[in-house]
């Protein structure tokens, strides 16, 4: 590479080590800042390349030669054979076949965008989900939602609380109903009945009814609202309410109810909007939500766009 | 789902994003190294992405380029071996005239224990020791850099300088290892 220049090889080897570590967490998506990185200098890529490789292969080592001291003895997951193992856990949330019973009891539910669908669990306890969701229940009392929205009722048992992981966050519950929705925003938990804790070995936060956790994407900030109580869980009965929403966020709640895709308008993050809908007749016609939320909505390609009015 | 099922509502969105920023695609395999097989390669992202079969995806656009990057590694990784097993070959003929002789599994498997003692050596050698535990942690049980930092009580840009730490270590140890 730049042998004949110690200084510069030495920074591009750093700022390569930064975008291996960036590019390599799941929750990356700032590509175009990457791009221009790879294209401000050909030696880029290279320099890249042998890291990734580098650290792949290290990995991939690791984990399949178990270290005696580990506590999950579990094989490596199937999905730690792509490279880039944790960009390759990214994927993975969404990487499953409609249902699929494992070896092991473990099941994944999907739903379609558009399509709800009530689980019920040998304890009595129920899980409906709300479109493009996927929850995968990892044990009798035990669920993972990998991603989308879906309302927990509950039977509590003091012996054994009911656990959800929500992408990496655990909620415990307290004798509950509740509703736990994972998207590009962040995660937004609801409660209408029983107390849920969030991240108990964390921030541990408890959940009240009537009560709204939410914490953004990219943030470590948890904020708990006042919530109506009807509100939880009422996408159930078709309905959807939006506070402050930001479009990125009424376009992927509106695509998981109704099946239609929805994108927002780049560039709009910062406008929101607030209001209460019916997503029937939405899906009936998208145009409607220009008056009920005060947003302008246009067909583009294949799916709607909502932008800022 | 049989294989020739219709494209349902979740791929139909990856579609959507995968035609409209088909551009900024091909742009960045283009700087990824792709050269004029970029095209080809971004077609190759699809038909991964339509095989996987997919559910829906909370950010497409990153997804997509995700994939891709996953792709460029990957043929980094092929032809990186292709040129290794070139120069073993070439070895391998030299030595013993008998051509490309398989490695016996045992010895495989000895190498890889080898590897595997050598980088968690590696690993548990850097300072603090949180920087081992961290790289393990993300790389080994998949857990995000956010969660990690949760997990370890410490900022993320914490997490993320010790994972260039250890980054850094294991190319520094692949570069030695290669030359030997």
């Amino acid at each position: 590479m730049h042998e004949d220049d110690p200084i510069k090889a030495e920074r591009i080897r750093e700022s390569a080590l930064a975008w291996a570590v960036r590019t390599g967490d799941p929750a990356f998506a700032d590509w175009e800042q990457f791009t221009a990185w790879l294209e401000a200098d050909p030696s880029h890529a290279a320099a890249y390349d042998g890291i990734v490789l580098a650290v792949d292969d290290a990995a991939d080592a690791l984990a399949a030669v178990p270290v005696a001291n580990d506590d999950e003895p579990a094989p490596a997951p199937w999905w730690r054979k792509w490279p880039g193992g944790a960009v390759a856990a990214a994927l993975a949330a969404v990487l499953f076949f409609n249902l699929w019973s494992g070896p092991d009891g473990v099941r994944l539910i999907e739903t379609a965008p558009g399509e709800t669908r009530l689980v019920e669990l040998d304890d009595g306890s129920t899980i409906t989900l709300a479109g493009g969701t996927t929850v995968e229940l990892t044990g009798p009392r035990a669920a993972r939602l990998e991603q989308g929205q879906a309302l927990f009722t509950v039977v509590h048992d003091d012996s054994a609380p009911f656990v959800v992981m929500a992408g990496e966050d655990r909620l415990v519950d307290l004798g509950t109903v509740f509703d736990v929705k994972l998207g590009r925003g962040g995660i937004a938990l609801g409660v209408s009945e029983g107390a849920v804790v969030f991240n108990p070995q964390g921030p541990n936060v408890q959940v009240d009814a009537g009560e709204l956790l939410v914490r953004r994407a990219g943030s470590d900030e948890v904020e708990v609202t006042q919530v109506d109580l009807l509100q939880v869980g009422e996408w159930t009965q078709g309905r959807l309410t939006f506070d402050m929403a930001s479009l990125e966020e009424v376009a992927e709640d509106l695509s998981r109810s109704t099946g239609i895709a929805f994108s927002a308008v780049p560039g709009g993050a910062a406008y929101t909007v607030s209001g209460s809908l019916l997503t029937a007749p939405v899906k009936a016609d998208p145009r409607v939500l220009e008056d009920l939320l005060d947003v302008e909505v246009r067909q583009a390609g294949g799916l709607w766009e909502i932008a800022e009015r | 789902m049989p294989d020739n099922a219709p494209l349902g509502p979740a791929v139909a969105g990856l579609e959507a994003a995968f035609l409209e920023h088909r551009e900024r695609l091909l742009r960045f395999l283009r700087a990824r190294g792709a050269g004029e097989a970029a095209e080809d390669l971004l077609q190759e992202v699809w038909l991964k992405i339509a095989a996987a079969r997919t559910g829906p995806v909370a950010a497409p656009l990153p997804y997509i380029y995700a994939v891709a990057n996953c792709l460029m590694i990957d043929r980094h990784r092929s032809r990186r071996q292709e040129e290794l097993r070139e120069r073993e070959w070439t070895a391998t003929i030299a030595d013993t005239a008998t051509g490309q002789s398989d490695a016996p599994g045992a010895d495989r498997m000895l190498a890889a224990r080898q590897m595997a003692a050598l980088v968690a050596a590696l690993l548990d050698g850097l300072e603090p020791p949180r920087v081992g535990q961290i790289f393990r942690r993300h790389r080994v049980d998949g857990i995000g850099q956010r969660q990690i930092a949760q997990e370890f009580g410490v900022s993320l840009s914490t997490v993320e300088a010790d994972l260039r730490k250890a980054y850094a270590a294991l190319a520094q140890f692949r570069e030695r290892h290669d030359e030997a």
